[in-house]
């Protein structure tokens, strides 16, 4: 088993991610996580996340190269995120991967992010190949995608406002639960009772698209109510019921897209991903459907550098031609 | 010994490959926004206008402000990047000195200006001397007002460099032994000669010594009372 080695920088968001990807296995891959600097703010600022990757990107490309036990000379090809994501942020990892791939004299190509996601699952499971459908949710974007085949994607779904990620982020912070939302809720729901209380499923009626600002409204009704009323429940409950309705949407939606395209295979990417619930009901109702179901492990689903290698050995693989060196970021790149 | 300078402090960024202090080739551009696209095909240029393969390079130098933090860490990514890659040794310059030595004219003292948006400048004083400058004041961050009440204070002749021309209309009235000149811009040839003295005093940094000079603290808003007093939950 081998392949072109690619060295791979994720710089769109908070995380400095950089890998190296040889074929199919990842040699190496490491972050710098800039959440504690964030969770202050309660969110991701983008002049903080800018001046932490700067500092944060040559130290790790070294350890990534390190790590790997690869000499710089043996690199194939250099890979970072192009977009879409905070420009401050992207500029950093695409400027120094660039420069990087220039001087070795290495091809380099810019990735769009949501691809990285949507390739991320290759990266553990052998078999996965389009046709699928993909679910990615995270802070920044919730969509349904479906892969035809390698670039070829459809947005069958997204978001109409919050992302999932963020909804997470603002009801934890509702329940005083703290920043980032995601891992707050999964952790305050282990001892709750998700049928505690029912919150509202949005837009039945569109079968690919979401909606979480009404249950941030729900939510806040409910509670001040109840604790008006002296009813107020556990908050491990109401996390909980909350985590099930984000939940339920994701699930039902991406198996609305399963059944209108017909595929049998079903991928997932995105840091809610990473939610506990959201993965044993994808692999239940999978199951029960007979797709197979191809959500990698966490590490694999946040953002992290092997995802973007991964799509640019594809590249390689298939002879597409580098990215010129005069290309620039795109902030407000999207997936058809 | 070969040297490439690198200048994104500004909205002109440009890009020079020397020897020894002695200009090789250059490559300029203005645009706010276009450093990253801009680097590496300047880079390419240069490098096959000498013929230079880029593990060739001795040394890089790049402006690490003050000035637009984006510009700034786009030029220092790619220093860290070229440095790393072909094992160079790391020199750092600062845009307000590249402004006065190249401004460098006899007896005025001189006050280079880079626009850090916002409403504020950067400068800070330069004694010429013979061959040179030398810098006589530490760097600040000033709003208009501040600089031209600074301005009004100074006991000698001053020539003001730089980015002056985002100073607000009425600015120079009756500063009557003010002088503005060029450049506006620092440019990459400067930081070459810079270089080339600093790497001759072994005045190298290491690459986690490369810090962007950015004067300000990032601009966020905590709400805390939000923050904390939100929710049901205390
Ligand atoms: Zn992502």
């Amino acid at each position: 088993m081998s392949g072109p080695i690619v060295l791979g920088i994720e710089t769109s968001c908070d995380e400095t991610g950089v890998a190296v990807v040889e074929g199919s296995v990842v040699r190496s891959s490491v972050l710098g996580s800039q959440v504690d600097l964030h969770a202050r703010f309660g969110g991701v600022v983008p002049e903080v996340a800018a001046r932490a990757h700067v500092e944060a990107i040559r130290p790790l490309v070294h350890q990534a190269l390190t790590a790997a036990g690869i000499h710089s000379d043996q690199l194939d090809a250099v890979a970072a995120t192009r977009g879409p994501g905070l420009a401050g942020a992207l500029m950093v990892g695409f400027g120094f991967g660039k420069a990087l791939a220039w001087s070795l004299r290495k091809p380099f190509y810019g990735i769009d992010h949501m691809e990285g996601h949507l390739f991320a699952p290759r990266l553990e499971f052998p078999d996965y190949e389009p046709p699928a459908v993909v679910l990615l949710a995270s802070g920044g974007h919730s969509q349904i995608v479906h892969v035809a085949r390698w670039g070829v994607y459809e947005t069958l779904g997204r978001t109409i406002d919050d992302a999932a990620g963020e909804a997470f982020d603002k009801l934890a912070r509702f329940l005083g639960l703290g920043y980032p939302g995601g891992p707050a809720i999964d952790r305050e729901s282990e001892g709750g009772d998700p049928d505690a209380i029912r919150f509202p499923r949005a837009l039945a009626d569109r079968p690919f698209d979401f909606s979480f600002s009404g249950l941030k409204t729900a939510v806040v009704t409910f509670l001040e109510k109840a604790k008006r009323e002296g009813t107020l429940p556990s908050r491990a409950d109401v996390a909980a019921s909350i985590q099930e309705a984000i939940v339920d949407v994701l699930v039902d939606k991406t198996f609305n897209a399963v059944e209108a395209t017909g595929v049998d295979a079903v991928g997932g990417g995105g840091g809610v991903l990473a939610n506990r619930r959201l993965r044993t009901r994808l692999a239940e109702e999978a199951e029960r459907r007979g797709v197979r179901l191809f959500v990698p492990a966490p590490r694999l689903c946040t953002d992290n550098g092997a995802m973007i290698a991964a799509v640019a050995v594809q590249r390689i693989e298939a002879g597409v031609p580098p990215t010129p060196w005069p290309e620039d970021v795109d902030p407000g790149l999207s997936l058809g | 010994m070969k040297v490439l300078a690198l200048e994104t402090a500004t909205p002109a960024s440009s890009v020079a490959v020397g020897e020894d202090g002695k200009l090789g080739a250059m490559s300029l551009h203005v645009d706010r926004r276009g450093h990253v696209s801009f680097l590496v095909p300047a880079l390419d240029f240069v490098f096959s206008r000498l013929g230079w393969d880029p593990g060739e390079t001795d040394v890089v130098a790049v402006d690490l402000g003050p000035g637009p933090f984006t510009g700034l860490r786009a030029g220092i990514a790619t220093a860290q990047a070229v440095a790393a890659a072909v094992g160079a040794r790391l020199v750092g310059v600062d845009s307000l000195s590249v402004l006065a030595l190249r401004a460098a004219t006899g007896r005025r003292r001189i006050w280079p200006v880079v626009d850090m948006r916002r409403g504020q400048i950067a400068t800070r004083p330069f004694r010429p001397l013979p061959g040179g400058v030398a810098p006589d004041g530490p760097i600040e961050l000033m709003a208009p007002e501040e600089f031209r009440a600074t301005l009004e204070c100074e006991p000698t002749d001053t020539l003001v460099v730089g980015d002056w021309s985002v100073l607000p209309e009425g600015f120079w009235s009756g500063l009557h032994r003010v002088r503005r000149g060029r450049p506006r811009y620092p440019s990459a040839d400067v930081i070459l000669e810079i270089a080339s003295l600093k790497a001759a005093n072994d005045e190298f940094l290491r690459p986690e010594e490369l810090h962007p000079r950015y004067l300000r603290e990032p601009d966020v808003a905590i709400n805390w009372q939000r923050f904390r007093a939100e929710g049901v939950w205390p």
